[in-house]
């Protein structure tokens, strides 16, 4: 019945439905996870990697983190390749607007302009839609910490604590229920890696596995933020004094 | 010196002419019948250039075509209203082409524009802007203000910037929003609201008498009689200015025609009756 | 010939311009306004080729006021206002038909509590200034002002300033300009003081 208007994502299917966006929102939810948390003093990004291999010869940079401009990060869910298309154009769009302007782009701003693209591809024939979801983690004068998410049909929203990809919604859950409003920094760092423990299907979480940024004002230069992606180590030692390790095995014993 | 000597002793000089003849010449010798289709295009490279070359006395005095420009035309509003008052010759170069110009164009019965520069420019975009203004009217359902009507005209010609295009105007109307309105538009792309203005190569001499006896609170008849007045010491004085004078009232039902007086008879006219002009002999 | 002038003092920047439209030998009209409203807080003034000037203020007002209406009303700063309409000139410099338009932006950020004053002139050159003016009138008044001038003044000892720096030009420039609009920009937005 719906194969008819699988094809072009132009087509409603008579239900009223465009199967394609819906799709890539399907191929979505079966991406690693990653989840964003604002905190009263900053932003934390946390990501799961699905692609773990020894004999995978990485620089060691993250492959799902990106960083757009001096006051933004993003993290992604669904197609790398895509992704990286849609992260070109919003590091385009921010610098130009820093030309013009002078100015830090306004976070809103930026993914209103990215999802402007993503919607194109929901409209126009003969093109899929990117199947992909942003998390974007910013910082602005007019509204200070942000945390955003935008999906395939070009649709964004911002939020206190969220999490695409995979088991999105069982973490979302866990996030409702631990997250409090006036949550430090730290405190958000390890509720991320509490509800990634809990919604990943691997047994034991190690930095090979996850991904972590935060986005923190400076203390010595007023106004300066801090982007960080964290390495190895400082995950390692996160997940160590979180203690989800600790709960886990007792767990299961 | 030399220079100048040339640029005023030889057209022949200009870039723009002989490139012209150049490709008249080329196209002259080629008789063969073309058998596929062509696109006509300009045989000009810059048209802008062009048309500077050879109609802007300024730089040319050489130049084949002369634009008509001398002209004195005035508007000034008062407590009844407006009057705008205008001579009637139009000249190309030293040569008096016509003393029977009308020179204020009716754009509609509320609406009226003056003509001063290009005959042409300002007769072709002004009935023109009459157009705009009926379109306007039917898609608003109202008349359209002065104000806006004058925009419609100084977006239209800054479009032209630098095309060559001549014009001074005064758009002059009364709406019920606005009272009774002038907007001087030229072709530089300057439009001024304003009560008094007088435009051409005339204007400093209408100013002379204006500025000396206007005052807001004049009567019909004075402002009538102070408008054309000081198109006749414009004629006088200017020798691109002449011919008859057109006189005109606009108040809150529209413009009234007030009649067409040659300035040859008016000038004796009134001289008899100022005990004026005592620099000729009767 | 016109002139436009602009001081910024402690809490408020002050610009001056002159009255007198002309063109050719006439002064068409004195009473012509050479600035616009950019939003509530940032002021344009003018010179420069006629026609030029009032398309270009007009295109730059309606751009920044459209950036209010898609922004939910929220007005760019006098830096950013002034970075865009640097920009515009830049681009506008290397095109067929370039703007010939100097101006001056009066600005009072309503973030950081202070005024500003920019320079910008045809070519696309852009400075923030304590003092600053355009044309024939930045002859007499700029060494007016290098010496008068200081730090931390009201908004009526620039006043003082100002008249200072036209009656200086009155003096001395030779064509009458029909006098000038002075108009503050300060946390209450824009107005005329004469």
């Amino acid at each position: 019945m719906s194969r008819r208007y699988d094809s072009r994502t132009t087509i409603f299917s008579p239900e009223g439905r465009l199967y394609q966006v819906e799709y890539a929102q399907e191929a979505i939810s079966m991406a690693g996870t990653a989840i964003g948390i604002l905190s009263t003093e900053g932003v934390v990004l946390a990501c799961e990697k699905k692609v773990t291999s020894k004999l995978l010869d990485d620089d060691g940079s993250a492959e799902k983190l990106y960083i757009i401009n001096d006051q933004m990060l993003c993290a992604v869910a669904g197609m790398t390749a895509d992704a990286s298309i849609l992260v070109n154009n919003a590091r385009v769009a921010a610098q130009r607007y820093l030309k013009t302007y002078n100015e830090q782009i306004p976070c809103e701003m930026l993914i209103n302009k990215v999802c402007d693209i993503k919607q194109g591809y929901t409209q126009h024939g003969g093109l899929r839609p990117f199947g992909v979801s942003f998390l974007y983690a910013g910082y602005d004068d007019r509204y200070q910490f942000q945390l955003f998410t935008s999906n395939p049909s070009g649709n964004y929203s911002g939020w206190k604590a969220t999490s695409i990809g995979a088991n999105n919604s069982a973490a979302q859950t866990l996030l409702k229920k631990d997250y409090k409003d006036e949550i430090s920094l730290k405190e958000a760092c390890e509720l991320a890696i509490k509800v990634l423990s809990k919604t990943m299907d691997a047994s034991n979480i190690n930095s090979e596995k996850l991904e972590f940024a935060t986005l923190s004002l400076s203390s010595k230069e007023e106004g300066k933020i801090i982007q960080k992606i964290w390495n190895d180590k400082e995950i390692d030692l996160l997940i160590k004094t979180t203690g989800v390790l600790n709960d886990k095995s007792t767990g299961d014993e | 010196m030399n220079s100048i000597g040339k640029q005023f002793s030889n057209s022949n000089h200009n870039n723009a002419l002989s490139e012209i003849q150049q490709i008249q010449n080329l196209r002259s010798s080629s008789h063969q019948l073309e058998l596929s289709p062509s696109i006509s295009i300009p045989p000009i490279s810059q048209p802008t250039d062009f048309l500077r070359a050879h109609t802007d006395d300024s730089k040319n005095p050489d130049c084949k075509i002369k634009i008509a420009h001398g002209t004195t035309t005035l508007a000034f509003r008062f407590k009844e209203g407006i009057i705008v008052a205008v001579d009637s010759r139009a000249t190309a170069g030293n040569w008096i082409a016509s003393q029977t110009v009308n020179k204020v164009i009716r754009i509609n019965p509320m609406l009226l524009g003056t003509m001063a520069g290009g005959a042409a420019d300002c007769q072709f975009w002004e009935t023109w802007l009459g157009t705009q203004c009926r379109l306007h009217e039917l898609r608003e359902k109202e008349r359209i203000s002065v104000a806006a009507a004058s925009k419609i005209l100084s977006n239209l010609v800054y479009q032209y910037k630098g095309m060559g295009l001549s014009m001074g105007t005064m758009i002059c109307g009364h709406t019920k929003k606005e009272g009774p309105t002038i907007y001087y538009v030229d072709s530089d792309g300057t439009r001024l609201k304003g009560d008094l203005f007088c435009v051409g190569s005339g204007q400093t001499f209408a100013y002379g008498v204006l500025d000396s006896e206007y005052h807001w609170d004049l009567s019909v008849e004075e402002a009538l009689y102070l408008g054309k007045r000081s198109i006749l010491a414009a004629t006088h004085r200017d020798a691109y200015s002449g011919g008859s004078i057109n006189l005109y009232h606009v108040n809150e039902q529209g413009w009234t025609y007030h009649g067409n007086y040659n300035v040859g008879d008016l000038f004796w006219e009134v001289k008899e009756k100022e005990q004026s002009f005592v620099n000729v002999e009767a | 010939m016109d002139i436009i002038l602009g001081i910024r003092v402690s809490d408020a920047t002050l610009i001056a311009t002159s009255k007198a439209a002309t063109r050719s030998i006439s002064i068409l009209k004195d009473d012509d306004d050479k600035t616009r409203e950019l939003n509530k807080h940032n002021l344009i003034a003018f010179t420069g080729e006629s026609g030029d000037t009032t398309q270009f203020a007009e295109y730059v007002q309606a751009n920044i006021q459209l950036y209010s209406m898609r922004e939910n009303d929220i007005e760019l700063s006098p830096k950013a206002t002034a970075s865009f309409i640097r920009n515009q000139l830049a681009t506008s410099i290397r095109s067929r038909k370039p703007y010939q338009v100097n101006c001056l932006i009066g600005g009072y950020d309503t973030k950081t509590g202070k005024p500003s004053l920019n320079w910008i002139d045809y070519l696309g050159t852009q400075v923030e200034l304590p003092y600053g003016a355009h044309g024939y009138a930045a002859f007499y008044t700029t060494s007016l002002l290098d010496k008068h001038y200081r730090e931390k003044m009201s908004i009526d000892d620039g006043l003082k300033l100002m008249d200072m720096c036209i009656d200086e030009l009155n003096k001395r420039m030779p064509i009458d300009f029909k006098g000038v609009y002075i108009k503050v920009v300060d946390k209450d937005g824009i107005r005329l003081i004469k």
